[in-house]
């Protein structure tokens, strides 16, 4: 698995610089809380001719700081992204709550107490 | 009326999913297929609650689908049938405690059918079947059978005051 | 400009196993638009995972995930989960996996078929085809013990042998469910009534499908062709036993289902190969250790690619699981694909693209 650490400036410059529609699958994005409110955002693509090589996009923030959308480079982007903001209750541009929970659900189910 | 007596011999089936893992669910469709045949026992799987009479529910009951699951209850006619398919829809299984878990169908809609195992297998659900249709006949009988009112109509101030009188079946 | 109406769709519709809501806006019947809401499942088995279950138990739950493929769930589990405590399973181990998701692979492609044959309106095909589905059920209770929720797969190798008469009725029943699958593509393929909702509706050209990251059939009869199982050797020897992939170019409904019969005949093959060669060997391997660090992992569910991330902490509980299903990866394509279609033809592609709302939003 390559490992490429980025930041939130350069995030778009990365994906857009590295994602070939032709030769690229994106797989899907994640994010881990760390504690102490900082979390871990990967976006993970594979190559179709060079299937076992993962390639992983990682970066780390606090809780508070507003996450870069990648849906105008990659469209099908905005289903793991909406999922995310709700499960990790993070900020990421252009995206609404509300994908999977209810209003009267555990909020931010998946970080840490 | 000659539609209540064609009921109980030919009961319509409403499926809803309520948030279960589609185990439960294909066996229900395997119910429907050729060996084992719910048919023969009369019965059709409808998708229309308003001609429904035996609810099959899967599942523990989520957050979202919770709502839906209490509207297409009501809006099917009495009397009506309840069975809770899988060990999930029985008491939530292992989704119990889970964050958007209810744990249970009857924790919404009253249950009269429990069929357990995760998934439940064909031979249970025809079982569960069969019992649900004896509660309906008891049901449709009840239903059918003569009211006798708790207390006569009283005259108030000139007119009939019904307020109090209360059935009894 | 004519008039433009909004149809609702679901949470409980006849031509549905799951609850799903559609909304689409028609205009002379035909589709121009379409929202989706696929949250209705969400049960959080993610935040379970991590904090309610040991990671040993973690197999069993996941499984739970989705009943149609479960197997492809506690596998793919199993191993990364295998991957973090650096654990080499025997090989008879992977073969026995190997086989039970071809089995697996035979039921899940049948129900969708006969599925499509009952949302086209082909109630005869749908019976039919059912009733030719039920061996598989038959075989798959008598390797693993039951008909769905099989829980084979556990860390370290499988929880049960394969018995050789249990073996041999395997291949008994090929021998008589391969004439009436030959049977089933000829219907599938030359019926003519089953053609006019099938053929040149809902089509997903190659461009689509390679902008979209489409994953598994949905992306094979498009032309695009990604299959985990041609391309990873490492854990589960593919090419072994005679893998290969199957692709078509028209990309409508009618090439998924032809694209899901040929890949039946490639499941038979490969379980043919897999019994004629099965090597000896231990069941299960096993340690002590606690998982530790992070491990990413990819499979071939029965509707496309599979792919769990897990990171532990040398504790019995782990720290993150995420789980990404195949029709995850797919409902931005199952939306746009409805564009253009008439609102008639709605059930046989919801049908055909085979969706699973409960490994979706988990």
């Amino acid at each position: 698995m390559n490992r490429i650490e980025t930041s939130f400036e350069n995030l778009k410059k990365d994906i857009a610089a590295f994602y070939k529609p032709q030769a690229h699958h994106f797989i899907t994005m994640n994010g881990v809380d760390l504690g102490n409110d900082v979390i871990e955002y990967q976006w993970f693509f594979c190559d179709y001719a060079f299937p076992s090589d993962i390639t992983m996009f990682v970066t780390r923030a606090n809780v508070d700081v507003q996450v870069p959308s990648i849906k105008n480079i990659i469209v099908s982007a905005w289903l793991p992204e909406a999922e995310l903001v709700d499960l990790l209750g993070v900020n990421i541009e252009d995206t609404q709550k509300g994908f999977v929970l209810e209003l009267d659900s555990e909020t931010a189910p998946l970080r840490k107490k | 009326m000659a539609l209540n007596k064609f009921r109980t011999k030919s009961p319509w089936i409403l499926h809803y999913n309520a948030g279960s893992c589609n185990g439960c669910d294909i066996e229900i469709l395997a119910c429907l297929a050729p060996k084992y045949d719910i048919e023969r026992f009369g019965m059709i799987n409808t998708g229309n609650p308003k001609q429904s009479d035996i609810m099959l529910v899967t599942g523990p009951v989520t957050k979202r689908s919770r709502e839906r699951l209490v509207d297409i209850y009501s809006q099917m006619p009495e009397p009506k049938v309840v069975i809770a398919c899988g060990s999930c829809g029985c008491s939530g299984g292992v989704f119990r405690g889970m964050y958007n878990c209810e744990g249970g169908i009857d924790q919404y809609i009253p249950v009269d059918v429990y069929v357990p195992g995760c998934g439940c297998r064909p031979e249970q659900i025809i079982a569960g079947v069969v019992e649900a249709l004896a509660i309906l006949e008891k049901k449709t009988k009840d239903m059918e059978g003569s009211v006798k009112l708790h207390n006569d109509p009283i005259e108030q101030d000139g007119q009939t005051n019904r307020r109090e009188v209360a059935a009894v079946i | 400009m004519s008039t433009q109406y909004n149809i609702p769709v679901g949470a409980q519709h006849i031509s549905l196993l799951e609850p799903l809501h559609f909304k689409f806006t028609t205009e002379n019947e035909k589709i121009i638009k379409t929202e989706a809401n696929v949250g209705y499942v969400h049960r959080g088995i993610e935040q379970a995972c991590c904090s309610k279950f040991k990671f040993r138990q973690v197999s069993f739950v996941v499984g739970r995930v989705c009943g149609l493929c479960s197997i492809s769930h506690t596998t793919c589990y199993s191993q990364v989960a295998e991957k973090l405590l650096k654990l080499d399973i025997p090989k008879r181990a992977k073969y026995l996996r190997m086989l039970v998701i071809e089995l697996d692979r035979i039921h899940s492609h049948l129900l969708c078929l006969s599925h499509v044959a009952e949302n086209s309106g082909f109630e005869a095909l749908f019976m039919k085809t059912m009733r030719h589905r039920e061996f598989s059920m038959e075989l798959l209770e008598a390797v693993c013990g039951n008909r769905i929720q099989y829980d084979f797969s556990i860390i370290g190798g499988v929880a049960r042998d394969l018995r050789t008469d249990v073996a041999q009725s395997i291949l008994d029943k090929f021998k008589i469910f391969r004439p009436q699958l030959d049977e089933l593509v000829d219907i599938y393929k030359t019926n003519w009534s089953l053609s006019l909702k099938n053929k040149g509706i809902g089509v997903l050209s190659k461009e689509d499908a390679i902008r979209l990251n489409v994953v598994g059939p949905f992306a094979r009869a498009s032309g695009l062709g990604v299959d985990v199982r041609n391309e990873t050797e490492e854990l589960l020897p593919w090419k072994e036993v005679g893998f290969e992939i199957i692709t078509d170019t028209a990309g409508d409904v009618h090439a998924r289902n032809m694209v899901r019969l040929k890949e039946i005949y490639v499941s038979m093959k490969i379980i043919e190969n897999i019994i004629n060669g099965l090597p000896e060997g231990d069941l299960i391997s096993d340690t002590k250790a606690f998982p530790e660090g992070e491990a990413v992992n990819r499979i071939e569910a029965p509707r496309g690619e599979l792919f769990y991330y897990a990171k532990g902490n040398k504790t019995q509980v782990l720290e993150r699981l995420k789980i990404k299903a195949p029709t995850f990866s797919n409902i931005p394509a199952m939306v746009e694909t409805f564009t253009n279609n008439e609102y008639a033809s709605v059930p046989a592609i919801i049908g055909s693209y085979d969706p699973c709302l409960s490994c979706t939003s988990r």
